[in-house]
């Protein structure tokens, strides 16, 4: 079990204050980490619209990563809900 | 080497975005033609009426993709070609100054073709949301394109419809 620290933006930026949350998860994988979350939201956000999960990415700094690929080293990621640039 | 792309994140309470700063960069003795696309906060929308929205960004990555997009319209339409992207953060009132891009070059075609490229990649790929606050005191986060898939300037089906998701509308 690793511990994730996961900057929210957009509607996640919502769920609390400061912006970022820690995650525990089971699994080095982006996809492990949004099985964590998918299970974290319903229960400690109870009426957060937790389907925005769904269509989120995950990012380092410099790029979007996909479900296949390691969480970073370091243990910090963005979760990104469709973007609304512009 | 001749700077070809200045691109930039402005904290709406350090400055406004100032298109005037966007065309003296993209400007250049042999280039003819200038394009310049300015995104404002409008005062509607979907029926209702809007106070300001609040830019949230995720600067690093935002910045990041600005020079991977630039260097995409370079290698399309380039090389002869000056760009400028500045987006605003924070909290921006009706008629504010969003986003500014604008790209120079001989001839007015490829201005304008790299110019269009430019803003609808800034809109679909850049780690930017906006939430909208209502006359009504109201606040909600807008939803557009999902990162989710490879081709990331494509909206996710479910979005479609739900928050009346058009790209030709935002």
């Amino acid at each position: 079990m690793t511990t994730v620290q996961v900057q929210l933006f957009g509607a996640f930026s919502d769920l609390v204050a400061d912006g970022r949350i820690e995650v525990d998860v089971a699994g080095d994988r982006i996809a492990d980490l949004r099985q964590a979350l998918r299970e974290l939201l319903p229960q400690r956000w109870p009426a957060f619209r937790a389907g925005l999960l769904d269509y989120s990415a995950f990012a380092d700094q410099e790029r979007v990563l996909r479900d296949h690929e390691a969480i970073p080293d370091d243990r910090r990621v963005a979760i990104l809900p469709p973007v609304s640039g512009g | 080497m001749h700077v070809r792309s200045q691109l930039k994140v402005v904290e709406r309470t350090d400055a406004a975005l100032d298109p005037a700063e966007a065309i003296a960069f993209v400007s250049d003795p042999g280039f003819g033609g200038i394009d310049v696309f300015i995104g404002k906060v409008r005062d509607l929308n979907q029926g209702r009426a809007v106070r300001g929205i609040s830019y949230d960004l995720f600067v690093p990555l935002v910045l990041n993709g600005f020079q991977q997009m630039a260097d995409e319209v370079q290698a399309e339409f380039g090389p002869r070609l000056r760009l400028y992207v500045a987006h605003a953060k924070g909290r921006l009132a009706v008629g504010d100054v969003a986003v500014v891009v604008a790209a120079g070059s001989p001839h007015r075609d490829e201005a304008f073709c790299a110019c269009r490229a430019l803003i609808e990649a800034v809109k679909h790929r850049s780690a930017i949301w906006k939430q909208e606050h209502y006359e009504r005191g109201d606040s909600v986060w807008s939803e557009g394109c999902s990162l989710c898939h490879d081709h990331a300037d494509q909206p996710h089906p479910t979005l479609e419809g739900r928050e009346g998701h058009d790209h030709a509308a935002h």
